[in-house]
């Protein structure tokens, strides 16, 4: 049997809640996803760990999750691993006003409101998944 | 004036100890040092962006990981922060065996627990510095 493998990278950035929902979206997806596997990758690890963090995007088609226009997760992962099949700004789905809130970013803080944003966010990352290329999937055997 | 302390956490995304260093970092620059302390995107300090480089470089920092990998305070010091502490979390948690502490999207009871008190041990340092 084989199976399809996608690289799904957050930027879970800590300064506002745009990052709190890229990272909880991105669980999400990582948790729940059936029909393909994903992985995932601490974005730091670029720097601070060795080559095979770093080729992380050569080995597998790469969607980035970013939860501001900053995009940092997209542009590090061009910058030190390689090429991405897909790259979601979160502010563009749950709008700038809420993606740059910085008053709440901890999990405990999460209401209803925000639940949803985090499964319409896992929303658009599968459907990212959905448009990559069979090309591109790297199949590795279980 | 006080130069606000720059605190940065892992937020690592595989295991439940990214998430105690991310909300421990969150508790204390949000509730208990707001005026002493900030926070800074890991995931900005990666690009090296000239503007990030800015805000840490010079400052004093502490970081917190989730994982002898010690991502934040390898990417704040090679950045050019100055850390003045590096804090694992592992060396807290080991604190309290036997407790389950949540997993890497949400935390239990416990690990609110252990954050809590990690939150407080960052505070106290900062608290020293300003």
């Amino acid at each position: 049997m084989s199976v399809l493998k996608v690289g799904v990278l957050s930027c879970s950035g800590e300064e506002c809640l745009g990052g709190t929902i890229s990272r909880l979206a991105t669980r999400k997806v990582l948790e729940e996803l059936k029909f393909i596997d994903t992985v995932t990758l601490c974005l730091p690890l670029y720097l601070a760990g060795g080559e095979e963090e770093r080729n992380f995007a050569k080995v597998y088609p790469t969607i980035s999750v970013d939860g501001c226009d900053k995009l940092c997760a997209k542009r590090s992962t061009e910058k030190y691993s390689g090429k991405i099949s897909g790259s979601i700004d979160v502010s563009k789905v749950i709008g700038n006003e809420n993606a740059l809130n910085t008053k709440i970013v901890r999990n405990k803080d999460l209401k209803d409101e925000h639940l949803q944003m985090i499964d319409q966010v896992a929303g658009e990352i599968v459907k990212m998944i959905g448009s990559i290329s069979p090309d591109s999937l790297n199949i590795n055997p279980k | 004036m006080y130069k606000k302390v720059k605190v940065v956490p892992c937020s690592g995304i595989g295991k439940v100890f990214g998430l105690m260093a991310r909300e421990a970092v969150l508790k204390t620059v949000i509730e208990l040092c707001p005026d002493k302390s900030e926070t800074v995107c890991l995931a900005y300090i990666v690009t090296g962006d000239k503007a990030v480089k800015e805000k840490i470089e010079g400052y004093d920092c502490i970081t917190v990981d989730g994982c002898p990998k010690m991502c934040a305070a390898k990417n704040v010091t090679l950045i050019g922060g100055v850390v003045v502490e590096e804090v694992n979390v592992l060396d807290t948690v080991k604190e309290h065996k036997g407790k389950k502490f949540g997993s890497p999207t949400q935390l239990s009871d416990d690990g609110e627990v252990v954050i809590n008190e990690i939150a407080g041990k960052i505070a106290r340092k900062i608290n020293e510095i300003n």
